[in-house]
């Protein structure tokens, strides 16, 4: 039924929505890690996001759009900051200890893009739940 | 099909629901895709072939018989009318290349939102009217 469907896109939103959100509390959370797993400071994530397109069984050929989906989870290649600071542990030999690159500014404005995003599409669905509804009552 | 019970208006009604919910499903990829980069809006186009369609049933056109769906028709009918997704390539002032304005998509989710109630009140009066006939007057 294809008010279920237009439901579906909007919580595939949801679902990117928030992971990006997930992501950004990550790297504020991680802003002065200077050791991981890979060894080397915390490098900040980034998802990309991809339009998500399907066949549609009736037509053939035709793709048509249902919803976004997160196509891969990136790590931002630009180097890490260089913050002098000889009496830290993980300084290299000149003083210099590499910390991560994350800029705070950056992520507040991607975590306000996010939630209005998020905001938006929870609209949507409300508005498809509520034609379902209505057509529901044909006839009644 | 003609007669009291199934004319014209049933069927325009019919159609103007799916309509609604092809556009209603459109607009939720629109803004579903609204931070994706590179992404481009579509929209659904049903009203001016709606109003073609009615023209032509008006101007007393034969809707001819087709044995296949892809078979050429002079003219589109009433029982062709279908709606159709459209994507719109307009480049947009964005440095991600995604053309979706999320102010429009909200006004078109609220004025799709309003026409689909509209004609699901117009379906509800025939048919109530159907059965008030069919009941010879009597609730």
């Amino acid at each position: 039924m294809r008010l279920f469907q237009s439901m579906a896109i909007s919580a595939s939103a949801l679902t990117a929505e928030r992971l990006r959100m997930d992501l950004i509390a990550s790297n504020i959370a991680n802003m002065n890690t200077t050791r991981t797993a890979s060894g080397g400071p915390y490098r900040r994530k980034v998802a990309v996001f991809a339009e998500k397109l399907e066949q549609a069984m009736s037509r053939g050929r035709e793709l048509t759009g249902s919803g976004v989906t997160v196509a891969k989870i990136v790590e931002d290649q630009s180097p890490p900051r260089l913050v002098y600071d000889p009496s830290h542990p993980d300084a290299n030999q000149d003083g210099y200890v590499a910390m991560p690159n994350i800029n705070v500014i950056n992520e507040m404005v991607d975590l306000i893009t996010a939630t209005r995003a998020y905001e938006a599409n929870v609209t949507v669905l409300n508005a498809g739940k509520t034609m379902a509804l209505k057509a529901l009552e044909i006839g009644r | 099909m003609t007669g009291v019970l199934f004319d014209k208006t049933l069927t325009v009604l019919e159609k103007a629901l799916d309509a609604g919910s092809l556009r209603q499903r459109v607009i939720a990829h629109n803004i579903a895709n609204i931070n994706t980069p590179g992404f481009k809006r579509s929209f659904v186009t049903f009203e001016s072939q709606l109003k073609e369609a009615l023209s032509n049933a008006r101007d007393g056109e034969v809707t001819m018989l087709k044995g296949d769906p892809r078979h050429i028709t002079g003219k589109t009918g009433l029982e062709q009318l279908e709606p159709r997704v459209v994507r719109d390539r307009t480049s947009s002032l964005r440095a991600d290349g995604n053309n979706v304005d999320v102010d429009l998509e909200m006004t078109y989710l609220a004025m799709n939102t309003i026409k689909y109630n509209a004609v699901i009140q117009q379906l509800n009066d025939r048919l109530a009217k159907l059965r008030y006939v069919i009941n010879e007057g009597r609730r």
